[in-house]
């Protein structure tokens, strides 16, 4: 569930009343379009629940636009009694020129038959195995063209994991931590991600519990 | 320490029966070029008492928070966790937020991931923030849940004593609390998930100056923290 609000619209002279018109696009783990919801928010202190369905598995983002919003929407998961939250941050999706699209493409291409990508965005981000919780990563393309992400973890006692990750235009995928082959013992293992990308991207950090991928999840968006 | 470089005053809460790590520095690149130059941890019991300090090595990536205040302040059930770096802003052209990791022992719920709650205050000639940032806001869902929640509230001022309005908001009323704190000193305030019959909606939290300030959620039925996180100014 998304709670749109504008409250940050109170204080904004000249910009504090409302209607505010607010516009949901919601894209599955390939890219694909898959929810529009358009909200109106009668005040600055007026909020609205929305409730992003997904179909199957994967994971998935969802943009908000609206005049003069910019961050702080809520995100919520619940598993009926409880829920979880964190907020969106101020983000922007990268438009690349036609030309730009096929020279990242052809030289990603090339780049990634070796196991590389065009490391022209960076991003670090611990992750946690411990008994009974870890965290995943949902990896996001905030771009129009495919991005390919290379992956390498490293550790006390953990040698070089890398996976390239493949991302559609406004794809995403999960990262799950379980999968990199780091054993889950009673001590937490802490262990370090280098996220390596040819196009914008970002990252959000999902908690588990005991149940993994199938109980309450937690998330929060790292900058 | 040094003040001839940039100055970072975070706070976070500490609670027995969590595994509660901190990243001292959250994008942290495998080389290690980007570490803190400095970083001191003080503990605080809720009267504003020091319970301890340690200087930590600013090279360490990750701080086990429950050893560290077991080291320094033995058994206590919550305290107030100061975190007080300093560092180079040719390293950090932005505010080097430290992230943290919480779950409790044996939980089935998931961990919590959080911002570090960057406060700055305390220190000032050394403050960075230009801009009122003492009123704060949080919004919940506006349906009832099998959760409670409530409100983390720290003074970080040396000298100064701080009164803090915190205003609920359940439809149309409006329910205000108010708390003094004393220099250090720190207080939950719960904030019920209803009054006659309609939902929390929001809170808002404004003082005299910055407060170290967490808007907590824990299941009514294991008490497990399902919400940790701070609240927004928007006053920018």
């Amino acid at each position: 569930m998304i709670v749109l609000n504008n409250i940050e619209s109170r204080f904004k002279t000249g910009f504090n009343k409302g209607p505010f018109g607010t516009s949901v696009v919601q894209y599955d783990a390939r890219g694909d379009v898959v929810g529009r919801h358009d909200v109106e928010l009668g005040d600055s202190t007026a909020t609205a629940e929305v409730r992003l369905d997904a179909e199957g598995g994967g994971g998935g983002f969802a943009t908000v636009a609206g005049a003069r919003i910019f961050s702080d929407q809520y995100v919520t998961l619940s598993d009926g009694n409880a829920y979880t939250a964190t907020h969106g941050r101020h983000e922007f999706i990268e438009r690349y020129p036609r030309i730009v699209r096929v020279l990242l493409g052809l030289t990603g291409a090339l780049a990634a038959a070796a196991g590389r990508t065009l490391p022209l965005f960076v991003k670090d981000q611990y992750l946690y195995l411990g008994a009974g919780f870890r965290s995943h990563l949902l990896v996001m393309n905030l771009s129009n063209v495919t991005n390919r992400i290379r992956v390498v973890v490293t550790g006390e006692n953990v040698a070089g994991i890398e996976r390239i990750v493949k991302l559609r235009p406004m794809g995403s995928s999960l990262l799950d931590v379980s999968q990199l082959g780091l054993a889950s013992a009673e001590a937490t293992t802490v262990v370090r991600a280098r996220l390596e990308a040819n196009a914008w991207f970002n990252l959000y950090v999902v908690g588990a519990g005991r149940e993994d991928l199938a109980g309450l999840l937690s998330f929060m968006h790292v900058k | 320490m040094s003040s001839d470089r940039a100055a970072l005053l975070s706070a976070t809460f500490w609670e027995a029966g969590y595994q509660h790590l901190i990243e001292t520095v959250h994008q942290r690149d495998a080389l290690a070029h980007r570490h803190l130059d400095a970083l001191q941890v003080a503990v605080y019991d809720p009267e504003g008492t020091t319970l301890g300090e340690k200087t930590i090595d600013p090279r360490k990536e990750v701080l086990d928070l429950s050893a560290l205040v077991e080291e320094i302040a033995g058994a206590v059930p919550r305290a107030m966790v100061t975190l007080d770096a300093r560092y180079d802003e040719r390293v950090f052209p932005y505010r080097p937020h430290h992230y943290a990791l919480l779950h409790r022992h044996g939980s089935e719920t998931p961990p919590l991931y959080y911002a570090v709650n960057a406060v700055l205050g305390g220190v000032p000639d050394r403050i960075g923030a230009t801009n009122i940032n003492n009123f704060e806001t949080y919004m919940f869902r506006r349906r009832s849940f099998a959760a409670r929640y409530s409100l983390l509230l720290g003074n970080l001022a040396r000298f100064a004593a701080a009164e803090a309005q915190v205003a609920t908001y359940y439809g149309g009323q409006r329910v205000l609390v108010e708390a003094m704190l004393a220099p250090k000193s720190h207080c939950e305030i719960d904030l019920p998930s209803e009054r006659t019959g309609l939902p929390l909606e929001r809170v808002e939290v404004k003082a005299l100056f910055r407060l170290a300030s967490y808007v907590v959620g824990r299941r009514a039925d294991t008490g497990d923290l399902v919400l940790f996180d701070h609240l927004f100014t928007y006053i920018k």
